[in-house]
């Protein structure tokens, strides 16, 4: 008896000392006024830089508030966000940036994982930001992330090219034409007319969906795979495919040296993709172009929106009004704003920005060409895209109807099948076309 | 002096512990979490629906049929080239070194980074198929049609995991005693009649060992899929793990992936068995 009890005393000995060690922990993290706050965050890309400047500006009058940014992957920092929050929040860092399309997603499946914004006194910046970016940034009217950069959409296109195959950009105005010009520029300059990734990403058919004011779900949340307008997207990718102006590009990389070695003469993507182009391919200064994307008929809309994304803080933040403070400043302020879009690329969401002078000037790079007052002019016509807390089966019901269709599938049965599949997987209605 | 009969429990302690929390603890709460499902956030009990909903999921058989497909063309493939390579190695006197070597040396290769080396030599402007049309074949398209994508996923595995058979092969066949083969040769026994009669049921026990740990590593297949071909085009290069790691991190239903995680368990505890029962002695 006496030997079980001595191993007890023992067991329990280490458990408190183990516990003991995570108390003293979690007491460090709270910093008073005076103290130094150490901050952590996630991001990628070029959302890094932004943050990094942003710190220094904050830093004037903030001087004890410091922030670590860890460069993480983009499709990383969604893994490790979700082991988080489904470990209670273990490991998280005090701020996240997350894309818009996913914020629904992550809100409905971990609703207390994120701090409430709204509580904090973020309604009072709200109407600072446009409403479609608002929408996907709140829950139940409550907002749960700052909204950040938006993504308005154009043609970032070679001159280059364009002059070598005596193709006017100007002329382009529909997805015929678009086909047209690119037929013409494939056969003069060998230029693919633009890439895809065409087996496992479905950005152009998410844009040319936007475009046309439809997406996966419509506004109440049934399952629109077989609207005309959404067939009619997917016939004209296939169009492009049959003809041979799709470049088959693998993943974000693959989109990046197609980009750089002029092996497609337009990339039709959000305005952020600035940011990667004037730092990838600092060479071809001058020699780009952007037009918004061609419509689906003569006179149609040209706004669409892809990407985007917010800052959210996990609720498991110990420094969650240092790091609410510092990403309110983030996003309302509008020289940060001016910094992240001049320095990288990033397209805001705060209006008040969009009158300074840098948005009516000339881009060098872009041949002198006032690319962001074209994507700020866009901003208004944007129709809002459902995505949904089932946004992530509906893209990948997406892209499998993609690929089925690039495989020789009729598009409309291949939409039609993504479709009854995305029903089965969500409990969805679905619309009939 | 004596023991006292506590003092070997306590040596044992930190290794127990270590057990409990990293092993213990998560196979009992997967288990658990198979049984519950998200509303609203909570995990509430859901009782056996997860399984239930097993039967009707397109997608779970799908995963299933992929796996297998793959599980029964690669396997004995690759377990058959290691033999014949393990074979060749122990014939050659001198370099047996750097051949061994250089047949080992994919299996300690990252997962991910040789995936990535695949997938970008698969590329349909890649260098396999630049190759292929230099010699008159036309673009083979390995990562983007349904066949070619399985195709391109079992050359993949198979580049990676030979030599590590070849290995244990290696070091089965230099036990066998060589009086064997060498009555063999006296009573006018080829090569490979010497190969076939002597080697390989010598190395039975072998075979089963590498048979069961191939079959293991097949069910749960992930890394190769996910980084080659992000298990299309349209679910033909999905595995059951590609889609547990989906439905959890992607589709945020831990509920169900536990479930799929039961389900590979219980695939993989009755296909051993099976082995067992062909090819294992009593």
């Amino acid at each position: 008896m006496f030997k079980v009890s001595k191993l007890l005393v023992l067991l329990l000995g280490i458990t408190i000392a183990i516990s003991a060690c995570g108390q003293a922990n979690e007491k460090k993290g709270e910093a008073g006024a005076d103290q130094k706050v150490q901050l952590t965050a996630w991001a990628w890309n070029v959302n890094v830089g932004a943050l990094n400047s942003a710190l220094e500006l904050y830093k004037k009058d903030h001087p004890n508030v410091d922030l670590k940014v860890e460069d993480i992957g983009r499709l990383d920092v969604y893994d490790k966000l979700s082991t988080g929050l489904a470990a209670g929040g273990a490991g998280l860092p005090d701020i996240v940036l997350v894309e818009d399309d996913r914020i629904q997603g992550y809100l409905d499946a971990f609703p207390k994982g994120f701090l409430n914004l709204s509580d904090k006194g973020f309604d009072s910046k709200a109407d600072q930001f446009p409403a479609f970016k608002k929408e996907l940034a709140s829950k139940d009217g409550k907002f749960y992330a700052f909204p950040f950069d938006a993504g308005p959409t154009g043609m970032f296109y070679r001159r280059d090219i364009f002059e070598k195959a005596g193709v006017n950009p100007d002329t382009i105005e529909t997805w015929d034409q678009f086909i047209e010009a690119g037929k013409t520029i494939k056969q003069k300059t060998g230029s693919f007319a633009l890439p895809a990734d065409k087996f496992k990403d479905d950005a152009l058919f998410r844009m040319m969906m936007n475009e046309q004011g439809v997406f996966y779900f419509d506004k109440d949340g049934n399952i629109d795979f077989n609207n005309p307008k959404v067939v009619k997207a997917l016939e004209t990718i296939k169009a492009m495919g049959d003809a041979g102006l799709v470049k088959d590009v693998n993943g974000w990389d693959g989109t990046v040296s197609a980009t750089v070695d002029g092996s497609v003469a337009t990339i039709p993507f959000g305005a952020w993709y600035y940011g990667t182009i004037t730092d990838q391919a600092k060479d071809t200064s001058g020699k780009w172009g952007v037009f918004q994307l061609p419509a689906f008929e003569a006179g149609g809309n040209r706004a669409a929106n892809l990407g985007g994304s917010s800052w959210m803080i996990p609720s498991s933040s110990k420094n969650a009004d240092a790091a609410y403070a510092f990403a309110e400043y983030f996003a309302t302020t509008d020289a940060v704003q001016e910094i992240a879009m001049d320095k990288h690329g990033l397209f805001p969401s705060l209006q008040s920005v969009y009158s300074s002078k840098l948005f009516t000037s000339d881009v060098a790079f872009f041949g002198n060409q006032k690319i962001w007052q074209l994507f700020s002019d866009e901003m208004k016509n944007i129709p809002t895209p459902y995505y949904t807390k089932d946004y992530a089966l509906g893209l990948d019901e997406a892209v499998k109807a993609q690929a089925d269709a690039f495989n020789g599938k009729n598009p409309a049965d291949a939409l039609k099948e993504a479709a009854k599949r995305l029903a089965d997987r969500t409990k969805r209605t679905v619309n009939n076309g | 002096m004596r023991t006292k009969a506590y003092v070997p429990y306590l040596f044992l302690t930190p290794a127990l512990v270590l057990f409990a929390v990293f092993m213990g603890y998560p196979i009992i709460y997967s288990f658990l979490l198979s049984f519950q499902t998200s509303v609203g956030g909570e995990l509430t009990f859901a009782g056996i629906s997860n399984y239930t909903r097993l039967f009707g999921d397109e997608i779970f058989f799908t995963a299933l049929k992929n796996t297998f497909v793959i599980m029964v063309t690669q396997v004995p493939l690759m377990l058959f080239l290691g033999i014949v390579l393990a074979a060749l190695l122990n014939a050659v006197k001198g370099l047996k070194g750097v051949f061994r070597v250089s047949f080992f040396m994919p299996a300690v290769t990252s997962l991910v980074a040789y995936s990535i080396i695949f997938s970008i030599m698969l590329m349909g402007d890649g260098i396999i198929n630049q190759f292929l049309a230099q010699v008159g074949i036309g673009a083979v398209p390995w990562l983007s049609d349904p066949i070619w994508a399985k195709a391109a996923l079992i050359l993949a595995m198979t580049w990676r995991w030979t030599g590590y058979n070849m290995v244990i092969y290696l070091a089965a066949m230099q036990n066998i005693s060589e009086s064997l083969y060498e009555a063999a040769s006296i009573d006018g026994a080829s090569r490979i009649k010497q190969f076939f009669s002597i080697t390989v049921p010598q190395l039975k026990p072998v075979i089963l060992f590498t048979a069961i740990l191939s079959t293991i590593g097949t069910l749960q297949l992930f890394d190769e899929p996910y980084t080659l071909t992000k298990g299309g085009p349209s679910d033909a290069t999905l595995t059951i793990g590609m889609y547990l790691y989906q439905t959890g991190f992607r589709y945020f239903d831990f509920g169900y992936a536990s479930t799929l995680a039961y389900v590979i368990v219980v695939l993989i505890a009755v296909l051993s068995f099976i082995q067992f029962k062909v090819t294992g002695d009593k």
